[in-house]
C-alpha cells in the first residue's frame, strides 16, 4: 500500500504539489486528472523519486520512500516503474535490449556495462514484449517504431522490472485515438491480471472514467476530487478544470484536442548538420 | 497475457523462447567478431606502446618528477625579463590575426573554386583541391621552417606560415559549406534574374557567411596556439623564447609563459564565443 | 484596409513612414556597436603589422626569394632516365626515381613509424576523451565541482600544442617515439573530450531519465542513456582526429620525439635540394591517403545521412 502524507513541492513563487495526502491500496487503478500545470507530473515524479519533494513523505509498505538514498533510492526506482509522456526509450538500441534495461538494478556494474543479460532474463523480456503484442519487433531498433509501439515497449519495460506499482506519466497524451486505446487497455489487463497498482495521469475525463477504480482530481496542486468515476459529477469536473461557472463546459473540451507541452524539441538543441560542422572547423583547426 | 515473474522462468520456458526468438539470445559468430576486433584493438595499443618502449617511463619518473616540481617553483620572479617575454607573446598574437586574416582573405576567394556549387568546371575543381590538399597536408610547423629558408627568421615567416596552411583549410570548409547550401534559396534568386556575381552576393554570402567568420575565428583561436610554437624553427613569436628557457632549465619561466598564453587563448575562445553568438545571432533571425 | 490619401501627404503613420522610422531607429543602435567593432578590428590589424613587421618593402623583398627557394628543392628529374636503376657500381644515375629517392627506405620506415604513432595516440587519447566527457557535460555531471575539475582538466590539455608536450617529454624520457605518442594523446583527450562532451550536452535527456526511472545508477544512465545516441559522433570525430594526428605525429620529430619529423626538420634545415621535396611528397601523400581511407571509414559506420 502507498501511503502519501502532506506531501509538497514547493518552487520559488509557488507550490506545484500543495500537501497532498492520499492512500492507495494494493491493485487499484488510478487515474489522476487535472490541467497541464495541476501538479499531476510532479506527483508522480515525486513518488519514484525522479523529483524532490520539499515537504511532507511517501510511505510504501511501512517503509519511508522520501527518506531513501544511494542504493536504496535506486532499489525503491526499480520497483516502482515509471511510463513516460515521451516514452523515454533509448532510440538507438533495439526493443529487448530497451526492454532488458528494466533489470538493470539486479545487475552488477561490469555486467551491465557489457550488457550481459542472462537467458533467463531474456526469455522473460520477451515473454514481456509477447504480452503487449511486441515480440516480433524484438531486434528492431527502438526509434524505428511508431509512438504506439513505443510506449507499448516502454510498458514491457516496466513489466520487466516486476514492479510492485506502475506509475504513468500521460502515457497517451503523445498519441492517436487508436494507440491510446491499445496502451490504456495494456495498462489495465496489468493491473488486472499482475494485481499491481497502476496510477496513471490522464487528460481527458472520458478515459478516467473508462479505465479507472478512482479518479483523483487535482487543481493548482491540490485535490479538489477522490472518487470512484460514477461520482464525477458535472459540477466537480469544472472544479477540477477551473472552467467559469458561465462558460460552456463539456467532457470533449478536455479531449484529446488539448496537447500538452512538452512534445515539441527544444530550441537550443543544435541539429546534427550543425554540430558536425562546428566540430569540423574545431577539429581541423586542432 | 498471463501475470508471471523472472523465478517463474524454467529452462523449458528458455527453450521455448529460444526456438521462437533465436536471435534474441545473440549469435555467437557476432559475439566472437566483436570480442575479436575488442581484443585485437587492446593488442595492438599494448604491442606498439612496447614497441616505443613505453617501459621507459618506469625509468624515467625521478626525473619527471624533478620537472614537474621545477614547472611549479618559480625562483628569481625579479629577474625574468617580463619585457621580452610579452614582446614575444603579443607578437604571436599578431601573427595569428594576421595569417588568420590573410588565410581568410585567400579562402574567401579560392573556397568559390572548390565547391561543387560554384564550381561547374571538374578540371578547375580538381586541381584548386588538389593544391588545397597539398598546403594541407603539410604542417604549419613545416610551412615554417621553409619560410624561414626562404624569408629569412622572424615574424614575416610565421606569418606566411600561418595564412598558407589556414588557405589550405579553411578553403576546403568554406566549399564545404557553400555545398550544403539550402538550394531553394538560391534558386528564388536566380529566379529573379540575377548574374553569376549576384547570385553569390545574395545566395550563397547571406547563408555561409556566419558559418564562414565562425569557422575563422575558430582558426584564430588555433593559429594563436600553434604560433606559440612556430618560434622553434624561427619563425617569430613566444616559441623562441619558450625553447631557449627550455634549454637553458629555467622551467620555471616556462611554465609562466605557458600560463599567459593559455589565458590568452582561453580569452581568445571566450571573445570568439561572444562574437559568434552575437554575428549568427543577428542574421538568422 | 483603410485607403491612403495621396493629395494629404504623408500621415505619421502610414506604413512608409512608420517603416523609415523604425529603420533609422535601428540603424543608429547598430552604428555605436560597427563603429566599436571596426575600430577594435583596424586596431588589432594594425598592432598585428606592427608587432609582426609585415611590412610591404619586406614582403616585396621576401617574395621572389621564397619562389628562388622553391626553385632549388624541385627535382632535376631527366625524362629518359626517369626509371634507370643503379648501375653496377651500386650508385644511382642522377635524373632518375632511384637518384631522387635514394633514402626511400629510410623514408618509408620513418613513414610507417609515424602512422603508427597516430593510431596508437588516437585510440590513447580517444579512451581518455571518452572517461572524462561524460563528468565534464553540464547535463551528465555529478556534480558543478567535478564539471569544473575535468572541463578545466581538458582545456589545459587542449591548450597547449603537441609540440610543447612532446618537448617536455623527450627531456624526461628521453628522446624516441614514446614521448611523440604521449604529447599527442594527452592533446587528444583535450581536444576530442571537449568535442564529445559537447555531443552529449546536445544528446536527449529522455532516454537517460527512462534509465533513472528504472532504477539505474549514474553509470548505467550513461552507458545506456547516452552512449548509444553520441556513440556515432565521437566514432566519426575521432576519426576526423586520427587525420590530425598523422599531420601531428609527422612534425614531433622536430623536438626529438619519433617519426618522420627528425629527417623532415634535418633535409629542410640542412639542404636546399631535391630532398626537401622528395620528404614533402611524402607526407602529403600519405595524409591525403590517410584522409581518404578515414572519409571512407566514416561514411561506412556511421552512414551517408548522418554526414548530411
Amino acid at each position: 500500500m502507498l501511503a502519501i502524507k502532506n506531501l509538497t513541492k514547493s518552487f520559488k513563487t509557488r507550490n506545484a504539489v500543495d500537501n497532498i495526502s492520499l492512500d492507495i491500496p494494493d491493485g487499484q487503478m488510478v487515474g489522476v486528472i487535472g490541467r497541464s500545470g495541476a501538479g499531476k507530473s510532479t506527483l508522480l515524479r515525486m513518488i519514484n523519486r525522479l523529483a524532490e519533494p520539499t515537504g511532507g513523505s511517501i510511505i510504501f509498505d511501512g517503509r519511508d520512500v522520501t527518506a531513501l538514498k544511494g542504493r536504496e533510492l535506486l532499489e525503491w526506482r526499480a520497483n516502482c516503474a515509471m511510463v513516460f509522456q515521451q516514452f523515454n526509450l533509448v532510440g538507438r538500441l533495439n526493443v529487448l535490449t530497451n526492454v532488458l534495461t528494466g533489470r538493470l538494478y539486479h545487475h552488477g556494474l561490469i555486467a551491465s556495462m557489457f550488457q550481459v543479460f542472462t537467458p533467463a532474463e531474456r526469455a522473460f523480456a520477451i515473454r514481456a514484449l509477447d504480452r503487449l503484442g511486441m515480440a516480433h519487433t524484438a531486434l528492431q531498433q527502438a526509434d524505428t517504431l511508431s509512438g504506439g509501439q513505443m510506449q507499448r515497449v516502454a510498458i514491457a519495460r516496466a513489466l520487466a522490472q516486476e514492479p510492485k506499482i506502475v506509475l504513468a506519466d500521460e502515457p497517451i497524451a503523445s498519441l492517436d485515438p487508436m494507440n491510446a486505446k491499445v496502451v490504456m487497455d495494456a495498462l489495465r489487463t496489468i493491473n488486472r491480471e499482475d494485481g499491481i497498482a497502476v496510477i496513471c495521469n490522464l487528460h481527458t475525463l472520458d478515459t478516467a472514467r473508462n479505465y479507472c477504480d478512482r479518479v483523483i482530481g487535482l487543481f493548482e496542486g491540490r485535490v479538489v476530487f477522490d472518487g470512484p468515476p460514477s461520482a464525477l459529477t458535472e459540477q466537480a469536473a469544472r472544479e477540477i478544470y477551473g472552467a467559469e461557472a458561465d462558460e460552456a463546459f463539456s467532457e470533449s473540451m478536455t479531449s484529446t484536442t488539448l496537447k500538452p507541452a512538452g512534445t515539441e524539441v527544444p530550441a537550443e538543441r543544435l541539429t546534427e548538420a550543425d554540430l558536425q560542422q562546428r566540430a569540423r572547423a574545431e577539429l581541423l583547426a586542432g | 497475457m498471463t501475470a508471471m515473474t523472472l523465478q517463474s522462468i524454467s529452462s523449458s520456458d528458455i527453450a521455448s523462447v529460444r526456438q521462437s526468438h533465436p536471435q534474441a539470445f545473440g549469435s555467437t559468430f557476432s559475439t566472437i567478431t566483436r570480442w575479436a576486433i575488442w581484443l585485437s584493438v587492446i593488442f595492438y595499443v599494448i604491442g606498439s606502446l612496447y614497441y616505443f618502449e613505453v617501459y621507459r617511463l618506469l625509468d624515467a619518473s625521478g626525473r619527471a618528477l624533478n620537472l614537474i616540481a621545477a614547472f611549479f617553483i618559480w625562483e628569481d620572479m625579479g629577474e625574468w625579463q617580463y619585457r621580452q617575454i610579452y614582446i614575444g607573446i603579443a607578437q604571436t598574437l599578431g601573427m595569428a590575426f594576421l595569417g588568420t586574416l590573410l588565410g581568410t582573405l585567400m579562402a574567401l576567394f579560392i573556397g568559390f573554386f572548390a565547391a561543387r556549387t560554384t564550381m561547374p568546371f571538374v578540371v578547375v575543381r580538381q586541381i584548386v583541391r588538389r593544391i588545397l590538399d597539398i598546403l594541407r597536408g603539410v604542417d604549419q610547423l613545416v610551412w615554417g621552417l621553409v619560410f624561414v629558408r626562404a624569408v629569412g627568421l622572424g615574424p614575416l615567416a610565421g606569418v606566411l606560415a600561418i595564412a598558407v596552411s589556414d588557405t589550405g583549410t579553411l578553403s576546403k570548409l568554406y566549399s564545404e559549406a557553400l555545398e550544403n547550401v539550402d538550394r531553394k534559396q538560391v534558386e528564388g534568386i536566380r529566379s529573379t534574374g540575377a548574374g553569376p556575381l549576384k547570385i553569390a552576393r545574395y545566395g550563397y554570402l547571406p547563408q555561409v557567411l556566419p558559418i564562414f567568420i565562425s569557422q575563422s575565428l575558430y582558426f584564430f583561436e588555433s593559429s594563436t596556439r600553434s604560433a606559440t610554437i612556430l618560434g622553434l624553427v624561427g619563425a617569430g613569436g613566444i616559441g623562441m623564447i619558450i625553447i631557449e628557457r627550455f634549454r637553458a632549465n629555467l622551467f620555471d619561466q616556462v611554465a609562466f609563459v605557458v600560463l599567459n598564453v593559455l589565458v590568452c587563448i582561453f580569452v581568445i575562445d571566450w571573445l570568439s564565443k561572444k562574437i559568434r553568438a552575437r554575428l549568427i545571432g543577428e542574421t538568422s533571425h | 484596409m483603410a485607403s491612403i490619401d495621396v493629395n494629404a501627404g504623408p500621415q505619421p503613420n502610414d506604413a512608409v513612414s512608420v517603416f523609415e522610422h523604425h529603420r533609422s531607429e535601428l540603424r543608429r543602435q547598430r552604428l555605436g556597436m560597427n563603429i566599436l567593432f571596426i575600430g577594435a578590428f583596424l586596431l588589432a590589424l594594425g598592432l598585428s603589422i606592427w608587432v609582426s613587421r609585415f611590412y610591404p618593402d619586406r614582403l616585396a623583398a621576401g617574395l621572389p626569394r621564397i619562389f628562388e627557394y622553391f626553385g632549388t628543392i624541385m627535382p632535376n628529374l631527366q625524362f629518359d632516365l626517369l626509371f634507370e636503376g643503379r648501375g653496377a657500381d651500386g650508385r644511382a644515375v642522377p635524373g632518375s626515381l632511384t637518384f631522387w629517392y635514394s633514402d626511400f627506405n629510410v623514408y618509408i620506415r620513418l613513414i610507417v613509424e609515424t602512422i603508427f604513432m597516430a593510431l596508437t595516440a588516437t585510440i590513447l587519447g580517444a579512451t581518455a576523451a571518452f572517461l572524462l566527457c561524460f563528468p565534464a557535460s553540464r547535463n551528465l555531471a555529478p556534480n558543478s565541482f567535478i564539471y569544473i575539475v575535468s572541463r578545466r582538466f581538458m582545456e589545459i590539455c587542449r591548450g597547449v600544442p603537441e609540440i610543447l608536450y612532446a618537448l617536455v617529454f623527450v627531456f624526461a624520457i628521453g628522446i624516441g617515439p614514446l614521448a611523440g605518442v604521449l604529447a599527442i594523446a594527452i592533446h587528444s583527450a583535450g581536444a576530442l573530450g571537449k568535442l564529445f562532451s559537447e555531443v552529449n550536452e546536445n544528446a536527449s535527456m529522455r532516454p537517460v531519465e527512462g534509465i533513472r526511472g528504472v532504477g539505474g545508477n549514474w553509470f548505467e544512465e550513461i552507458r545506456y542513456g547516452v552512449v548509444p545516441q553520441v556513440m556515432p559522433n565521437f566514432v566519426s570525430y575521432t576519426l576526423l582526429r586520427f587525420e590530425i594526428n598523422v599531420r601531428a605525429s609527422s612534425i614531433v620529430g622536430f623536438v626529438g620525439a619519433g617519426g618522420i619529423g627528425a629527417e623532415l626538420n634535418r633535409v629542410i634545415s640542412l639542404y636546399s635540394d631535391d630532398r626537401v621535396v622528395a620528404v614533402l611528397l611524402l607526407v602529403v601523400i600519405t595524409v591525403t591517403l590517410i584522409d581518404l581511407l578515414s572519409e571512407q571509414m566514416r561514411t561506412h559506420f556511421i552512414g551517408r545521412e548522418n554526414l548530411q
